[in-house]
């Protein structure tokens, strides 16, 4: 499969910290892969994710976009990038088909071309009834299918999701992953973070693993578990980063 | 193109999505301007048209004292109440009781203190003019004061001390008189002529009034033309609570984040705020102006009258709406919270607003503080605003503030982008 990003040797240590977030982080991502970036609490995940996605800088080492194996800028990506960040990044005084139209229109994707694709966004997800209601008087698993439609608007070749289904009902969580199933069946390259190990272990089929700011383990999740001998990410996960508290 | 309209758009429905909110932002300038004109109109009424309340408490064994009490009555800026023989206590009861403010006591000796300072100053003057011998005057130091004047404690002493030279102004006239008969009585006359005495009172000099601005009409300055330019900016400035915070929250709830991921320049995001809170900032004046100028009257207000140069009036209104919109959008980037921008924001206006003239004139401040007060936007505001509504609005009068509000505007965009490069969002 063709790389699409290439991080190389990313760390990152914040103002007013000595500890390094990152260390000498470096792996690849290709098309069309379903990579999860797991690791406990302050491992440096939405870090990553951060970097990668311009958010914020790194300290040391870069990241090498790949469009048909050509070298492009983050800026050249940024259309072909979706994300959808741990918080709700909306506006809950707007309806979610405000919200819609106008990140989506940020992508200048022609307004009736935006219309049909807003409504039908927030029809798969389950919100045509409330697709003019203010997002405040959301539930949590709502806002959650919020957040997915507006980071996929532009419907990205590359999708970022930090924890998407962190805090919702099964119902919510199940429509999640089968849109992002159905995203990476149509060739979107989908990068996540979350704590549900076998939320995990079923969606994807690379994990990269992260603790204490470090790269423990990057490589296909049977791959894993066939060299640790474990039977589950969970196991998996607790043997090689251990039970301690990482608050 | 698309993107800046679509943001614009984002802005208008964030701004209409609180329709109370947006309602308080027009209706609360418009009652600030109309309650403070009222009472400034109501204390300048209070003045000028006979409604002060005094009680005259006169103990006067003469009749110098009911001479007082006429010329006050005559003057027609009091409504007084006669009384007599009350003690200090009853007088300060009755003020901290009453509906009285103000008390003048007239004591027993009053008539007899002014015609012996009368009789001595009157004697002096014979005796510089050779009519009367040095050794035949008499000095006499005055023992008591003739007059006391109490005060409810809640009355203000600017307010107070009007009052008070008002009486002095009429004393003097009395006065005047005294020494006047007390020259014709020593120099061997029988009495001052009928005429000259009714002129004492009657015929005094009127002191015309000249407003130094240059509008054709000759329009005198009043509470409408002081108060509504002056509390309209105050209220503009105020929007630093909306758009501070709505910043704020932009930038807590990751929207701002959200933008980095987008092939969107930041700077619509922030033009698309300037230009949507602008529209607001110049409705709210539109709308007071509008109502200064044809419901006041109907309320007994002046009316407002609008300045002859309009560009200027516009160019004015312009930069204090960037000026109120860029301070309000520094603040909501600095700020850590909705409750920081809030609080800060509201604080550093009301600041802005004591230091730059808008409560009280700068010039009656202190030298350090009216120097201090010149980095007030508002007191450049305000200044472009009283030379367009009170000094005719010349360009060479606007331009001091048209410089500063650029100045002021340019450092807060300055700052805005530091910020936001520091935060990687530009």
């Amino acid at each position: 499969m063709k790389e699409v990003i290439e991080i190389n040797s990313i760390s990152k240590i914040y103002k007013r910290s000595t500890e390094k977030s990152l260390s000498n982080i470096s792996f690849s991502i290709e098309k069309g892969d379903k990579i999860a970036i797991l690791g406990p609490n302050g491992a440096g995940k939405t870090t990553l994710i951060s970097i990668i996605c311009g958010i914020i800088d790194s300290s040391e080492g870069e990241i090498n976009f790949k469009i048909d194996d050509k070298e492009v800028n983050l800026k050249s990506m940024l259309f072909k990038i979706g994300y959808v960040p741990q918080d709700f990044s909306f506006y809950e005084e707007l309806s979610p088909f405000q919200n819609l139209m106008y990140f989506g229109s940020l992508y200048s994707i022609p307004k009736n071309k935006l219309k049909s694709k807003a409504k039908n966004l927030l029809t798969v997800l389950g919100l045509s009834h409330v697709i003019n209601k203010k997002i405040k008087k959301f539930s949590g698993g709502m806002k959650r299918r919020v957040n997915l439609a507006i980071g996929i608007i532009n419907d990205p070749e590359l999708l970022f999701l930090d924890e998407p289904t962190v805090g919702v009902d099964v119902q919510s969580k199940n429509a999640i992953i089968s849109y992002l199933e159905e995203l990476n069946a149509n060739g979107t390259t989908i990068i996540y973070t979350s704590h549900h190990l076998n939320e995990a272990q079923e969606f994807c089929n690379r994990v990269v693993l992260l603790d204490q700011g470090e790269l423990i383990e990057n490589n296909s999740l049977s791959t894993l578990l066939s060299e640790h001998n474990e039977l589950s990410l969970e196991s998996l996960f607790l043997k090689l980063t251990g039970k301690a508290y990482r608050d | 193109m698309g993107k800046l309209i679509a943001s614009i758009k984002k802005e208008f429905l964030l701004l209409t999505s609180d329709k109370i909110g947006l309602l308080l932002m027009y209706l609360m300038p418009v009652f600030l301007v109309f309650v403070i004109t009222i009472v400034q109109d109501s204390t300048f009424k209070l003045v000028n048209e006979n409604s002060i309340e005094i009680l005259v408490v006169n103990n006067d064994q003469g009749t110098l004292g009911n001479d007082l009490v006429e010329i006050l009555q005559r003057s027609g800026s009091f409504k007084i109440t006669k009384s007599k023989n009350l003690s200090e206590e009853k007088i300060k009861h009755i003020l901290l009781s009453d509906d009285q403010i103000l008390a003048i006591e007239i004591s027993k000796n009053f008539t007899y203190e002014l015609t012996t300072k009368a009789k001595s100053i009157s004697r002096e003057i014979l005796e510089e003019f050779g009519v009367l011998d040095s050794d035949t005057i008499v000095q006499e130091n005055q023992k008591n004061s003739p007059l006391n004047i109490y005060y409810d404690p809640i009355l203000q002493e600017n307010f107070r001390l009007s009052i008070v030279n008002s009486v002095y102004s009429f004393l003097g006239a009395i006065e005047n008189k005294l020494m006047i008969e007390k020259l014709y009585t020593e120099m061997g006359f029988d009495n001052i002529p009928k005429s000259l005495e009714a002129n004492f009172t009657a015929n005094r000099i009127q002191i015309n009034q000249i407003s130094a601005s240059k509008f054709s009409n000759k329009a005198m300055p009043n509470s409408t033309q002081h108060n509504v330019p002056a509390w309209s900016i105050f209220a503009m400035f105020f929007m630093i609570i909306s758009l501070g915070g709505n910043i704020v929250k932009e930038r807590l709830n990751g929207s701002f984040v959200r933008l980095q991921t987008i092939p969107s320049s930041f700077l619509i995001a922030l033009i698309s705020k300037v230009f949507i809170y602008l529209i607001v900032a110049l409705t709210q004046l539109t709308v007071i102006f509008l109502l200064g100028m044809y419901f006041f009257p109907n309320i007994g207000l002046p009316s407002l009258s609008l300045p002859s140069n309009l560009v200027g009036l516009v160019v004015i209104s312009i930069l204090s709406g960037l000026a109120a919109i860029s301070f309000a959008m520094l603040v909501g980037t600095y700020a850590k919270t909705v409750e920081q921008a809030s609080g800060f924001g509201a604080i550093t206006i009301i600041i802005f607003a004591a230091i730059g003239g808008v409560w009280v004139p700068s010039f009656v401040m202190p030298e350090y503080l009216q120097n201090i007060g010149e980095i007030s936007p508002l007191h450049w505001s305000l200044e472009g605003f009283y030379a367009l509504f009170l000094r005719g609005g010349e360009w060479n009068l606007l331009l001091p503030s048209i410089l500063f509000l650029i100045f002021f505007i340019f450092v807060c965009q300055i700052l805005i982008y530091l910020k936001l490069k520091i935060q990687n969002y530009i």
